[in-house]
């Protein structure tokens, strides 16, 4: 298409930065060129003329948006004061399979409903899909990935769910922190009083790590699993009677190998040391056994994660907004008030 | 005369631009009946829809919506009572949907054009990126013009994501401050329908195979909308790209062969098909 132009002098150029009118000949607006305000006049030179290059004009103001990556503690404590919730601790080395295990659970509700629960909304949606790329790229890993998470704060995945189980709706919040403070714990029990998310946790999740169990160190992960609960008992992190969920990993791992009967009689062992040791700290304790995120098809995906799902919705502490008067523990850093109390600024202990 | 706002929210390419060509295209042709009727020119400007809708006549892909600014669209349609409403659209490029998922951030200008009652939800029916296990990442990110380094593990970039988790977070986040104004109607409009209707699903039930963790928040509903599915093929069939250079696509030359425009397009809506794209516009508004 031919340039037109007013005059023989008049340049085929246009101030619209989007306009190329010097080449295709029209305007990008759809106007003819004689009624373009635009067209003939010099493109401004504070505006970009072409993609990639810099600007001097200042961005448009923006305004941020709620973060979707994990919750913060205070963040978590708005989640329990609003509503129903399942606060759960997930306990256990930094490669037994945490990140897996949430990201498994999500990815059964990224297919559809689990068990007739349904998924009902996320204020961490960021924070998950990281999770789930995480655990692919884990799943194809030959060495073991470093945990991402940084020491000395817990966040949460925040998840709400409803239908089945769950009735009318409760929102679970699953802690992330590193898996190695927890070990610290044994070693020094005063630090329990720095994990909030064990304080007040509905469920704590053990996870056993059923590769690991395979290999030479079997008996140490026994004997980490108990020395991590006798360090929290000793911290009076458990004095809220949780619930315990104690978790073989990695189960395809297991089924695949020559010894997943041993492996079988080292979990019993745990699970019945465990029993004996705590009987009557944990107000009950239950076994699963999942392949959140197996590399081999020896288990399904996600084999055992509805399992645990259910006993998660499951509750050892009382909903805070019954109007009863909520159990104090000098050591809870969480203010949890009932939901017709003004708002009061959080104190430290 | 009464105002009306309806935000036109979706990705990049997810047929916002193309519906809007489309709709004003049967509005002032008036070839089909519509619930809605073309009011007039007596007010506003029209250089724009007049431009997209001329595109859309003559079979051929709309431009990507410049990145600089929005647009606001506006067009005078007359109700089946009589009375004359005049609806807004802002025309926002999706590269600003795509910051908000990305970058957590809106400028004020889109934030102020999102906090109205009515919202129409594009999605591409045949573009949904399914979560997957089997997926080679750095052909994906290649894809989407994301850096990568060949022989390195691929970090996350929010730009992987699922389709249904950057619908879903774009959507949530209209229930939250600081783009919360409250209960509002919302329309899923499945853009590309005649390639999702090979299936045979009807529109809900492709959200609830295509889009199962979308489905399941409006399902239940905790953010409290009033919502419905639309399958929605504002072209017909492939269209030819823009530059004339190209050889006509026989896709196109089919659709310009048709004496009516119009019968091209289709809408699925939850009762009926038909061509009238102004049905959920008189739904969202009634």
């Amino acid at each position: 298409m031919a340039a037109i132009s007013d005059g023989p002098d008049s340049p085929v150029q246009c101030a619209n930065p989007d306009c190329r009118v010097a080449e295709t000949g029209r305007c990008v607006d759809g106007l003819e060129l004689k009624a373009c305000t635009y067209f003939g006049e010099a493109p401004d030179a504070d505006i970009e003329a072409d993609h990639g290059e810099e600007t001097d004009e200042p961005p448009a103001p923006s305004i941020k948006l709620r973060s979707a990556d994990t919750l913060s503690l205070r963040d978590a404590s708005a989640v329990l004061r609003a509503g129903p919730t399942r606060l759960i601790a997930i306990v256990g080395p930094s490669d037994a399979g945490k990140t897996s295990l949430i990201a498994g659970l999500y990815d059964l509700f990224q297919r559809g409903k689990i068990n007739n629960v349904c998924f009902a909304r996320s204020q961490t949606l960021r924070a998950f899909e990281a999770a789930c790329h995480d655990a692919r790229s884990e799943s194809r890993r030959a060495e073991p990935h470093i945990n991402r998470t940084p020491y000395g704060e817990v966040t949460f995945y925040h998840l709400e769910v409803a239908g089945g189980l769950a009735g009318e709706g409760i929102a679970l919040l699953l802690g992330d922190r590193a898996g190695e403070e927890y070990r610290e714990a044994a070693n020094d029990s005063s630090i329990s009083a720095s994990l909030h998310e064990i304080l007040r946790a509905d469920t704590i999740t053990v996870l056993i790590d059923g590769d690991r169990l395979l290999g030479v160190n079997r008996h140490n992960v026994r004997i980490d699993a108990v020395m991590i609960l006798e360090g929290l008992l000793a911290g009076d992190a458990l004095a809220a009677k949780p619930r315990v969920a104690l978790v073989l990993t990695k189960l395809d791992a297991v089924m695949g190998s020559q010894f997943a009967d041993r492996v079988e009689r080292d979990f019993a062992k745990i699970f019945e040391d465990i029993s004996q040791r705590f009987g009557h700290t944990f107000q009950c304790i239950s076994l699963f056994r999942v392949a959140a995120s197996p590399k081999s098809p020896a288990a399904e995906r996600g084999a055992g994660v509805s399992e645990l799902l259910d006993y998660w919705m499951g509750s050892a502490m009382p909903p805070v907004h019954t109007g009863d008067p909520p159990r104090v523990n000098s050591r809870m850093l969480f203010n949890l008030r009932e939901i017709s109390e003004p708002e009061a600024e959080e104190t430290n202990d | 005369m009464t105002e009306e706002s309806i935000v036109i929210i979706g990705l990049p390419e997810s047929g916002k631009t193309t519906f809007l060509a489309a709709l004003w295209h049967l509005v002032r042709s008036r070839e089909v009946e519509t619930l809605l009727r073309f009011g007039g020119l007596r007010s506003g400007e029209f250089a724009h829809l007049n431009a997209i809708a001329g595109r859309w006549c003559e079979a051929k892909i709309q431009d990507r919506t410049s990145v600089n600014g929005s647009r606001l669209v506006s067009m005078t349609l007359t109700r089946a009572d009589g009375g004359a409403v005049r609806v807004t659209f802002p025309d926002v490029p999706g590269e600003a949907y795509r910051r908000m998922w990305e970058e957590r951030e809106c400028e004020e200008e889109i934030v102020d054009l999102l906090q109205v009652k009515s919202v129409l939800f594009f999605v591409h029916a045949d573009k949904i990126r399914a979560p997957s296990w089997v997926v080679d990442e750095v052909a994906l990110m290649q894809q989407l013009n994301l850096p990568v380094t060949p022989g390195e593990p691929v970090d996350w970039h929010p730009r992987l994501a699922p389709t249904q988790v950057q619908a879903l977070d774009l959507i949530q986040s209209l229930r939250c401050p600081p783009l919360d104004v409250g209960p509002r109607r919302l329309a899923v409009m499945l853009s590309a329908w005649d390639k999702a209707a090979e299936e045979g699903l009807d529109p809900v039930a492709f959200l609830h195979a295509k889009l199962p963790l979308l489905a399941q928040y409006l399902t239940n509903n905790a953010d409290d909308w009033d919502w419905r599915v639309y399958g929605v093929s504002a072209q017909g069939g492939d269209y030819d790209p823009a530059e004339d250079e190209q050889e006509p696509s026989r896709s196109a030359d089919e659709l310009r062969e048709l004496d009516i425009p119009s019968d091209r397009i289709l809408i699925v809506g939850p009762t009926h098909s038909s061509h009238d794209l102004t049905e959920p516009l008189a739904w969202l508004m009634s």
